[in-house]
């Protein structure tokens, strides 16, 4: 009885260690970064402002005049893909999904996703273009002076 | 007896009239919408139209762009099409998103919108100065 009781508080101070008092930290990956470059809390407070980083892409037309129009549409279309983005962190996301079950069976499935923003202060801080793909980096920085003005 | 706002708005559109007559700007509404399909660039349209009457507000940033003999300015802004954006974007964008996904089919499209808003232009002979107006 006694060991058995031994056995089970080092079984349970053991996994205590293993859960509360390990030092390995969570690998969390840095979606927002503060204005000094370091992983910040996504949370918009008084003294700190909020700096959202998206990569929008865009792909070229198939038939396009010339290469410089190709990376002009597809730049645009990358553009627009990143105030998306940008819209659905700040803003958030509408979703509606409609499922059709027929004799107790899945037939059709579908979802629908939108969102509609005004988006001030954003700009575009890297763009790349290979093989027929843009990527735009962009930024806004959200503060309670923009958030209030 | 006029009210105070009757007044105010009055001495802008002096202010806007004064300064369009001292510097020879005209004043255009210009706006600009581009939608994609599926990440693709599909349309883009821009709109613009002379003012009938001047805008009452002051000129926040300047843009200059090059101008051949005789060239309107909606010609202008489409040859520089990519310039002027990225001078009003960062403004003020409207963007409107929608995806559909259909069993294992997926289509999206996004409309991208620059609202119309008001600016001074004032057209040289190689250039076009075009200024935001708040």
């Amino acid at each position: 009885m006694r060991i058995s009781a031994v056995i089970a508080l080092l079984l349970s101070v053991s996994a205590l260690h293993a859960g509360f008092l390990s030092s390995e930290e969570p690998n969390v990956k840095c979606v927002y970064s503060g204005t000094d470059g370091n992983c910040v809390e996504p949370i918009l407070n008084a003294e700190n402002q909020l700096v959202i980083t998206v990569v929008g892409q865009g792909v070229a037309p198939s038939v396009t005049a010339s290469p410089a129009q190709a990376y002009a549409l597809a730049k645009r279309a990358a553009m627009a893909d990143g105030y998306r983005q940008i819209a659905e962190k700040v803003k958030g996301v509408q979703v509606e999904g409609q499922d059709t079950i027929k004799n107790l069976m899945l037939v059709q499935s579908s979802t629908r996703t939108s969102v509609e923003a005004l988006v001030r202060g954003a700009n575009v801080t890297n763009t790349t273009f290979k093989e027929g793909l843009c990527e735009v980096e962009m930024e806004i920085a959200l503060s309670y002076s923009r958030v209030l003005r | 007896m006029r009210s105070r706002n009757g007044n105010r708005s009055i001495l802008f559109a002096g202010i806007a009239l004064i300064s369009t007559l001292c510097t020879g700007a005209d004043h255009y509404y210009i706006g600009y919408r581009l939608t994609t399909q599926n990440a693709q660039a599909v349309h883009e349209t821009f709109s613009v139209s002379k003012a009938m009457q001047p805008c009452p507000a002051s000129e926040l940033s300047t843009l200059s762009l090059r101008r051949f003999p005789d060239e309107s300015l909606k010609a202008v802004l489409e040859r520089e099409k990519d310039t002027f954006i990225e001078y009003t974007l960062p403004d003020a964008t409207r963007i409107k998103s929608t995806a559909r996904f259909l069993d294992s089919d997926a289509k999206t499209q996004e409309t991208l919108t620059l609202p119309t808003q008001c600016y001074a232009v004032e057209f040289n002979d190689d250039s076009v100065t075009i200024s935001v107006l708040k």
